[in-house]
């Protein structure tokens, strides 16, 4: 019995220390959010080329749908296993380092190396005047038209929002189209609210308080339900997504769309006959775009410090960020690419590069999650009819203020 | 003979303990680091701070969005569970029977028991969407349409086919419990009763549910505790929304986790589900073993 007893034990017990077996000279895991197919591929053979150049080392790559990724990272966090190395989008920033957890790299950086970023994509990762990050990816916002539909339709390219409400109309009453591409299901709904706010001269946060009940606000919210009673949006904006607006704007039955620029690769391999053109968001009282910065920060927990940041140089090599930057579709964070004849001569591209001079940014607040979300909540309400613009303004302009007096 | 006894007890605790140490870091670790998390005040990133008492439970109870959601998790569990009794007793009844392709039927049924339930909710929601749905190009094709409809637009019908979903999902595990069960009773009970000239209705109201109660019990049981917490066939149609109108506490428990960084309040709520359920569960099951009129 004694020695059946000990098999048990030793069976029990003897498991537990099995995680350690292994360890390379440094074991790095670095994670990134999936921007597209090309991620994790290119990721993984700049961490071979790597870990060819330094035996001693060994990446774990890890890229992981944008849409779990912050459960992913809270979860390791929490765990205490922080991978070494994240993209993470700059509105995490300020939490992250909230929590410690991001190592300040103005010591490991030389002058040299900080030169050759593009000095405004440096901001948003300086935290209290110490730097957490490196810019890793920079997209802005742009309109895309279905030129060939515009032109059945006889609407001329929109310049201004009426000229987008005149345009939406004429092409939705061809037959089996759809005029303005309005997403109202998960990702992105309030995004779409914020282009037209910010190009009505409204503002999301002024002066710590919401700004949704101003009456650029309620003018903005105003325009989209009038375009949907129109029905110059597609039947429904709360069952389509931003991604079914965009498999629609591909099959050529959308003819306005708002998207960002990783979609122009998409309409050259499965669209290729569709005519469209990129152009700047409608202007009433300015030009306006969203801007979206992604950062890649280091552990402040990380037991191998000098070799991830030996391999964060390695990946900034101008090799590389251009393959990434191209392939991903997303826009420059270095000087010498944003110097490339690719960024200016290419219409498409050079539509969306064009807006990084006035591109606004989420703000990089506490609680920005829950505020985005109110938004939706309240976008949502007024595109199924249960609520007028005014009412769901208002309504999400008290709970945003409340959100903003508890933190 | 005392000593042979005292001997086997030890044996029996030693058999045990693996089991038991298992259970404890698998079940009771998670759910004490729940408790102390909804004590604390605790970062979006999981960093447990200072311990803050009952704030947690209290700004769960001042949350404008929670009564709606727990009613609706109400209706939601209440639904499918009735939903799927209503299904899966009369199949199971059926495919107790002796018939020509009992054996392709009862395959049939039981089938989607094998595909995960996130891969059926994918498929759904691909049939549901409104312009190449499946749904939708059948009834236009049958002429039942005149135009698509968007049927996870809007709230009562987006929860209503998630409900359809879900009872879909749980009849093959019900099915297969009632099954079990009946098999378990005795066929020349049957055979006494017809001599007695018992008719059909009669066998099935004196001996068959009687007798099937407890697994009747274990299905209710189950099924209960894996609705409630069911998350994939919501968060797949539709997250939730269109604004929050087909939340259940699970997808809300979700999203305050994950998108608001509220992991505290987030804590104290899975431990409010966690008791809820246990408490139903605990009832439940003394109802099995002490029926009120035995």
């Amino acid at each position: 019995m004694t020695r059946l007893a000990k098999i048990f034990l030793i069976l029990s017990f003897g498991l537990l220390p099995l995680g350690s077996v292994g360890a390379w000279a440094a074991d790095l895991r670095f994670t990134a959010g999936e921007y597209s197919g090309f991620t994790r591929p290119f990721l993984e053979r700049v961490a071979r080329d790597y870990e060819a150049l330094h035996p001693g080392t060994r990446i774990q790559i890890e890229v992981i749908p944008w849409d779990s990724y912050l459960q992913k990272l809270t979860t390791d966090i929490s765990s205490g296993d922080q991978p070494d190395l994240s993209i993470v989008p700059t509105m995490w920033i300020s939490d992250l380092a909230a929590d410690g957890l991001l190592e300040p790299l103005d010591g490991l950086a030389t002058a040299e190396f900080k030169a050759k970023f593009i000095p405004a994509f440096l901001v948003p990762a300086t935290v209290k005047g110490q730097l957490l990050g490196f810019p890793a990816a920079a997209s802005a916002r742009a309109m895309v038209v279905n030129t060939e539909l515009l032109q059945k339709a006889g609407a001329p390219a929109p310049k201004t929002w009426a000229d987008l409400a005149t345009a939406a109309k004429a092409v939705a009453a061809l037959p089996n189209t759809y005029g303005f591409g309005l997403p109202g299901k998960e990702v992105e709904v309030d995004t779409y609210f914020y282009y037209a706010l910010w190009g009505f001269g409204g503002e999301i946060i002024k002066d710590g308080k919401s700004g949704l009940a101003s009456p650029e606000a309620i003018r903005a919210a105003t325009f989209y339900m009038s375009l949907i009673n129109d029905k110059a949006t597609e039947p429904a904006p709360t069952a389509h997504s931003r991604e079914d607006i965009f498999r629609l704007f591909k099959e050529g039955r959308i003819g306005i769309i708002f998207t960002y620029p990783m979609l122009v690769p998409q309409l050259k391999t499965e669209a290729p006959n569709l005519k469209y053109a990129v152009m700047p968001f409608p202007v009433e009282t300015r030009p306006v775009t969203l801007g979206v910065t992604d950062v890649l920060a280091m552990s402040s927990s990380s037991k191998n410090k000098q070799a991830a940041w030996d391999f964060l140089q390695f990946l900034y090599s101008d090799k590389y960020r251009a393959e990434f930057d191209r392939a991903e579709g997303l826009l420059p964070v270095t000087a010498s690419e944003a110097a490339s004849s690719y960024y200016k001569d290419n219409p498409d591209i050079a539509a969306f590069a064009a807006g990084l001079a006035y591109a606004r940014f989420f703000p990089t607040i506490k609680g920005w999650p829950e505020i985005s979300d109110i938004t939706v909540r309240a976008l949502q309400t007024m595109y199924l009819g249960q609520k007028t613009p005014t009412e769901a303004m208002t309504d999400a302009a008290r709970q945003i203020d409340e959100v903003l007096a508890r933190r | 003979m005392q000593n042979r006894l005292l001997q086997n007890r030890a044996l029996l605790l030693l058999l045990l303990a693996p089991s038991a140490v298992a259970t404890a870091l698998i079940a009771l670790v998670p759910v004490l680091l729940l408790v102390r998390m909804s004590l604390s005040e605790v970062s979006r990133f999981g960093r447990i701070g200072a311990y803050v008492g009952w704030e947690n439970f209290a700004r769960l109870a001042e949350d404008p969005l929670l009564p709606a959601i727990l009613l609706r998790t109400g209706i939601w569990t209440g639904s499918v569970v009735a939903g799927t009794m209503l299904i899966a007793l009369p199949t199971a009844l059926i495919l107790n029977e002796r018939f020509l392709g009992r054996g392709l039927a009862q395959f049939l049924v039981l089938a989607p028991w094998a595909i995960s339930v996130a891969s059926m909710a994918v498929v759904w929601r691909h049939a549901l969407t409104d312009e190449g749905g499946l749904l939708n190009r059948l009834a236009v094709a049958a002429g039942l349409l005149d135009r698509p409809i968007p049927w996870l637009g809007s709230v009562p019908l987006s929860f209503g086919f998630e409900i359809l979903i879900a009872i879909l999902v749980s009849v093959p595990f019900s099915t297969v419990i009632l099954l079990a069960g009946l098999s378990s009773i005795p066929a020349d009970i049957y055979d006494a009763a017809r001599l007695d000239g018992a008719r059909a209705v009669d066998r099935l109201k004196f001996l068959t549910l009687p007798l099937l109660r407890p697994f009747i019990w274990i299905v209710l049981i189950f099924n209960i505790a894996y609705v409630t917490n069911s998350f994939p066939i919501i968060w797949i149609l539709t997250q939730g929304g269109p604004a929050n109108g087909t939340d259940i506490l699970v997808t809300y428990l979700y999203k305050l986790a994950f998108t608001f960084g509220r992991l505290d309040e987030a804590a104290a709520l899975s431990i409010l589900l966690l008791c809820g359920l246990a408490a139903l569960t605990v009832l439940m099951l003394r109802t099995l073993e002490h029926p009120a009129h035995a």
